[in-house]
Order: structure tokens, then sequence, then C-alpha cells
């Protein structure tokens, strides 16, 4: 489909875009209703070079607004829907949370073997002898603390399968020949659970989670390995021993001009409003520009009304593929620009030209040369007026349009004009109505064309300026000054659709 | 502009046109239509029922699905209020949709509140009480689980590898459907966007004469 994308220079002093064709040209060029407009520097913006900073946080699953402070302070929330957990109090859940959290089995067994082992840390530390308990730099600190050894040979002996893990060998060190594993100072660690059991808690494996298996109904009890990836501990296969975790939070974005740090988005403070205090977008500035190939238009138009003969299936727009371009030959097309400023505008349209033997370069094949698509565009040269945009336009919008009214008559009348004229020039102005001009182009392909066609075209429009030019200097009075005007130019990437591939198998042997 | 969009014709038997300029088309199934609202130039697609009958027990009037300006509804999509059973009575619930709201065909929708400006695609579920903030769009193929919130100005719609796989016993062929989940958020200017596509989507449906 024929689309129209906007150039954003994202701060380059580069004043031609990147040609259609080389990769880059898809990083610079965006829909128009994606860019901002910064007045200070006259510019557009994309994402890309806008910085952005939180306006505010809040909860994508209950919507609820989360105090700046109270992010910084607790860094998240937790979300309990479903789960079965009520809590005493709205707020500060993850504090009520914690406790069921403290009485898990994995909880309970980490304090039991850190009670156990900070005495035997502690004495250790202030014994003179065992200085290596205090790793010095350059030691591997996986043996040389007693302390880290008791443990993970208390672990060894109390969770099978753990010792094969233990990251011993890595010094190349034996581990028979640690200095600590023979101290038996350490009293014996005796774990709160037994591991034999241990599959109860949902330790994964053992006949526990068989006998869940084989009492299964519904594939839904079973938590998916992306639910339980989550925890760090092996945790149960049943669904409903899942637990809230920390969701991230979304936020609301301003956004600011990269150069001169006005702000151009600053959303309302209200979570779900869809409002702005500050909204320069692109669109309210730079006149938007559709294009259409009048063939693809009425061939589409055909489509639709044979169906709604046979009261068949409503068409697609995806039928308008089905009347693409053929390599030989010449199509018109028209480009719609419509006015969003209360200004009338001049418009003058200048097509990019092409830097065929530079775009080749790089790849460094004459080959390459000769296969690029061999096109030429024609298009309106001289400057043309767009009537300003009012809100009677959209009062106009609102009303039926295709309704049995006078105003259906004069539609159709202008329609009709439009194309006696239409027929008369291919390339010119076609049509004016309310804020909307529509031109027309022309695009004649070579036989060797193929792919996508593409070009870059410059749109300059001179408008009135209500502010005076800063570099005036002089104080010029009201009456004597003459209507101040000024020109903005931008880039566009034009795209008027794909060529249809010929069937002939000889020239797919040629592509290759 | 006629030179740069078709028209989307439809046949003048299928559809009844109100006073407000809704479309209806004679192939939708509307049943209980004294409760459902329709605000005006919305477009109810051939194929489309709406479950207007599903309203809460007890006497007198209930509005069961409301639906606001420049709404369509596409081709085959179901519209049924959500349920549940509250306190051992199982009773159902509004549904309300607001202004430019767009649902693509095959769609089934048993939300409780769909805001303003949202695009739904085609072949997309959304579950009992989902709730659907404005500005809000949601992916072709997408499976809206039950209860959802989607927050204003987001993209819903699954991602390759987060799949539902649905199978009919009779045949091995196998449907996908995404689950959704937050993908990104949508332009400021979405708003604008979609309202201007809803308004020039009524104005191109139009009757071949
Ligand atoms: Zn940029
Ligand atoms: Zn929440
Ligand atoms: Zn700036």
């Amino acid at each position: 489909m024929a689309s129209v994308l906007y150039h954003c220079p994202c701060l380059s002093t580069s004043s031609t875009p990147p040609p259609p064709h080389l990769p880059s040209s898809k990083n610079s060029f965006h829909p128009l209703h994606r860019l901002f407009f910064c007045e200070e520097c006259d510019a557009v913006r994309c994402n890309r070079c806008v910085s952005v900073e939180v306006s505010g946080y809040y909860c994508p699953n209950c919507l609820f607004e989360v105090p700046s402070a109270s992010v910084r302070a607790e860094k998240n929330r937790w979300d309990s829907s479903e789960v079965g957990i009520t809590f005493e109090k709205p707020t500060g859940l993850a504090a009520q949370l914690q406790k069921l959290e403290d009485s898990a089995p994995d909880a309970l067994e980490f304090d039991r073997l850190k009670e156990h082992f900070e005495p035997i840390l502690r004495a250790s530390s202030l014994s003179p002898s065992s200085s290596s308990a205090l790793p010095a730099a350059g030691h591997s600190r996986h043996h040389s603390n007693p302390i880290t050894a008791a443990a993970a040979a208390a672990l060894a002996r109390d969770i099978p399968g753990v010792g094969k893990h233990t990251p011993h060998t890595r010094s190349g060190r034996p581990s028979g020949k640690d200095r600590s594993a023979n101290k038996d100072e350490i009293p014996e660690y005796k774990s709160r659970v037994d591991i034999s059991r241990a599959s109860t808690y949902g330790s994964g494996g053992g006949d526990v989670d068989v006998d869940f298996m084989r009492r299964l109904e519904s594939l839904s009890e079973v938590a998916s390995l992306e639910q339980r990836w989550m925890y760090s501990w092996s945790t149960s296969l049943e669904t409903r021993d899942l637990r809230p975790l920390r969701i991230p939070l979304h936020s609301k974005q301003s956004k600011r001009c990269p150069a001169c740090t006005h702000i151009l988005i600053k959303p309302e403070q209200k979570a779900q409003s869809v409002r702005y205090k500050i909204k320069l977008v692109a669109a309210n500035y730079l006149p938007a520009i559709t294009v259409a190939l009048p063939h693809q238009v009425e061939m589409l138009g055909h489509i639709s009304a044979e169906a709604a003969k046979r009261s068949a299936k409503a068409p697609q727009d995806d039928d308008r593929d089905r009347s693409g371009l053929q390599a030989g030959k010449t199509y018109p097309f028209h480009m719609a620009l419509t006015n969003p400023l209360y200004d009338p505008i001049q418009v003058r349209l200048s097509v990019q030209r092409m830097h065929v033997a530079a775009a080749s370069h790089g790849e460094g094949s004459a080959k390459e040369k000769t296969r690029r698509p061999p096109f030429a565009i024609s298009i309106p040269t001289a400057p043309f007026s767009i009537a300003p945009f009012a809100e009677a336009w959209e009062y106009d919008d609102d009303e039926d349009m295709f309704g049995l009214d006078d105003e259906e008559l004069e539609a159709r009348l202008s329609g009709r004009e439009k194309d006696t004229r239409a027929k008369s020039k291919t390339v010119g102005v076609l049509e004016k109505k309310a804020n909307v001009t529509v031109v027309g182009g022309e695009v004649a392909l070579g036989k060797e064309a193929h792919g996508e066609i593409k070009f870059n075209m410059l749109v300059a429009y001179t408008y009135r300026s209500d502010d005076p030019t800063p570099s005036d200097g002089h104080d010029v009075s009201p009456s004597k000054k003459a209507p101040e005007t000024k020109t903005f130019a931008f880039y566009t990437v034009v795209n008027l659709g794909m060529i249809i591939p010929k069937n002939e198998p000889r020239l797919e042997v040629d592509e290759i | 502009m006629t030179s740069m969009e078709s028209p989307l014709y439809y046949s003048r038997q299928e559809f009844i046109e109100t006073d407000t300029g809704n479309k209806v088309s004679r192939r939708a199934t509307i049943a209980g239509p004294q409760n459902i609202i329709l605000g005006g130039k919305t477009i109810i697609s051939s194929g489309a029922i709406i479950r207007g009958d599903l309203r809460r027990s007890g006497p007198g009037h209930a509005v069961v699905i409301s639906l606001g300006r420049y709404c369509l509804i596409g081709e085959g999509c179901v519209l049924r209020p959500p349920y549940k059973t509250y306190r051992g009575a199982f009773n159902y619930y509004p549904m309300k949709i607001g202004d430019h709201v767009h649902v693509g065909a095959g769609s089934v929708i048993e939300a409780a509140t769909i805001g303003n400006w949202v695009e739904i695609g085609k072949n997309c579920v959304i579950g009992k009480f989902t709730i659907i903030k404005d500005c809000a769009r949601v992916a072709d193929n997408t499976v809206v689980p039950p209860n959802t919130v989607i927050p204003a100005m987001s993209l819903f719609g699954g991602s390759p590898g987060k799949h539902l796989y649905s199978s009919s016993s009779s045949s091995c062929s196998f449907v996908s459907f995404s689950v959704g989940h937050f993908i990104e958020d949508l332009p400021e200017t979405t708003q604008e966007v979609v309202e201007a596509e809803t308004k020039q989507y009524y104005s191109r449906f139009q009757p071949l004469s």
C-alpha cells in the first residue's frame, strides 16, 4: 500500500536524508502522527531523539496510581489478584505479604542456616588465628572462608546433588586438601526439612508430583514453566500454589526537545487520562500528506460494489495489492495535502535527485547499478495553496456526507468537476476542498523496474508568522510592518507500492 | 476525498439505517433489541450477534449492551454481556462500549467496559469483565483473559512463541492465538488518529445506488 513517511533529522547537521533504498532510510522516516515539533527550534523531533522522563507511575493490572515517593521508597508494589490472599489494609501490601513469605519452608530453612552459621562466623572473624575468614583480594572466595566451606559441606550432606555443583575445582586445588574441610569444631547442621520429604513442599520431583499429575483434571492446574521460572527456588507444580510477584509498574512520560530542552509532551497527572497539558505534535504544524494510485482506488471501489451486489463479504483494503504496479508502465498518482494551520499555506514540492552512483558505491558492483529500479517521477513544481483549517470543516465532517441531502449533491457535483479536470491533466493541482488540496503526479516505470517504488520528496511551505523575526533588530511600528511570512521545509519518503514480480523463469535466473 | 479512498459499498437492501445514522445489517442477530443502545453512526456488520437478551434477572427495563457513536462491529462478531455467580446468584452484567470503537471481524467480546477510541483486531477473544481504557488497541488474533485491565494508550497483543492452541477433536488442524499482554505505549496522537479513521470509515461506508 502506498504511504508517505516524514523525516526527522535527529540533530544531524546533514540537510539531506538518506536515499530511500538504503536501510538507514527506515530509521529516519516516521509516520507523521508519531512525530513532535519544537517551536523553539522550529524543528521536527521523533521518539529516537527526544529526551524522556517519567511523570507518574501506575500499576498496569489495577491502574492504581503509585506516588513517585513511594516508588522510590518501596521500589515496586505487589499485585494479588486471583490468588486468594487477603490483606488487612490496602496499603503496604509488600510488608503484609512478607509475613506470608517468611513462613515459607525455604525461607524458614534459610533462617535456620543463618542462625546456625552466624555465631560461628562471628566467632571466627574475632579469632586472630583464622585470618582467612576475611577474604583477601585475589583469594578464591569459594573455599578460603571456613564458614562458607562448612556451609557448603552441610548443604552437600543434606541436599543430594549439591556436592557435585560446588565450584571447588575452579582454582585447581583439590577440595580434600582444603584446610577448612577438616575443621570439626563446627557443629553439624540439622536441616529443618527432611530432604526425602522435600517434594511435599514443592521442591520439584518426587512422589508428590507424580501423584498430583495422576489426579490432574485440567491442564490449567499445572503452573506453566514461565510462571515457575520467576521464583528463585524450585516450586510446586500446582497453579494454586502460585504467589503474587512483583510486577513492573508502567509510567507516564514527559518528552523534551533534545536541543533546547523545552517540553514537547506533558501528560495529565491522572494515570488513565488520555489528555495532555502540553502536546506539541508535528501533525499540528506540518501538512498531512496521503498518497493513492487512482487505478487502485477505482479497482477497490469496483470490487466493493460487486461484493455489495452479491451481498458478499465486504472487501478488505488488502485487495488494493491485487492491482499492483507493472514494470514498463506509466501510472498517475494523487497526493492529498491537508493544512492543519488556521492560516492558508503555499506549498512547493520537489523530488530529491537520486544519487544512483553514490548508492551503488558501497556494494562496489556495476551490476547493482544496472539493477537499480529505473523509474521517473513527475510532480507539480509550481507552488500551490491550501486553504486554512477551520472548525467548521469538522462540523461538515460530522454531517452525513452521503445522505440524501443537498450536501451529497454538492459533493457529487464537485466530484464530477474533478473528474473532467483530471482527464485534462495528470500532473498538477486536481482538487481543492476545505483545507485539502489534491495534486496529481505520474510515475513512469522502466522495463527493468522491480521492488518498491520509493522516492524522497522535499516539501516547503510558507505560512504567515505572528511573531516578529528575532534577528530583526530594529523596532518596526505595526502599521509599517508587512505581514511576516516564514518557510519551513521537510523531507518525506513517498512509497507508491511494489512492482508485481514477473513470472518468467528466465528473469528469475537473471536475478541470481 | 473520493479520489483518495474508494467507497465501501453495501447493499441498500441489506442494511437498515436509523434516524441517528446507525447502519445495522439485516443479517446480524440483534437479540433483545429493547436492551441495546446504539449511539449513532454505528455500523453492525453482517453475521454479527449482539446478545441484548442476556439481561440481569428481575423486573423492568435494563440496558444490557450500549455502544457509542462511530463504532463498527465487524462481520461475525459476538457481543455477549459478562456473567458471574455472586452470593449464590447467577447474573449477567451490562457491557458498555464508548465512541469510536472498531471491532474486527470474528471477534468475541465479553468485556465489562470498553472506553473511547479503542481498536480491537480480527479474531480476538476479549474475556469476561475485561476493562479496556481509552485509546487502547488489541492486535489481531489476541486472547485477552477474563478480568484483564488494558491501560489507556497501550497496545496489547501476543508475541511469537506465546500461543494457546485450540484443537478440534475431529481434525488435526490447530488454530493458534496469542495470549494478550502489554506490548508498547501507543503514540500521543492516538485519539485524533482513531477518531479520524472511524469517521472516515463511516463516510466511506455507503449504499450502492
Ligand atoms: Zn529524531
Ligand atoms: Zn495493582
Ligand atoms: Zn527545541
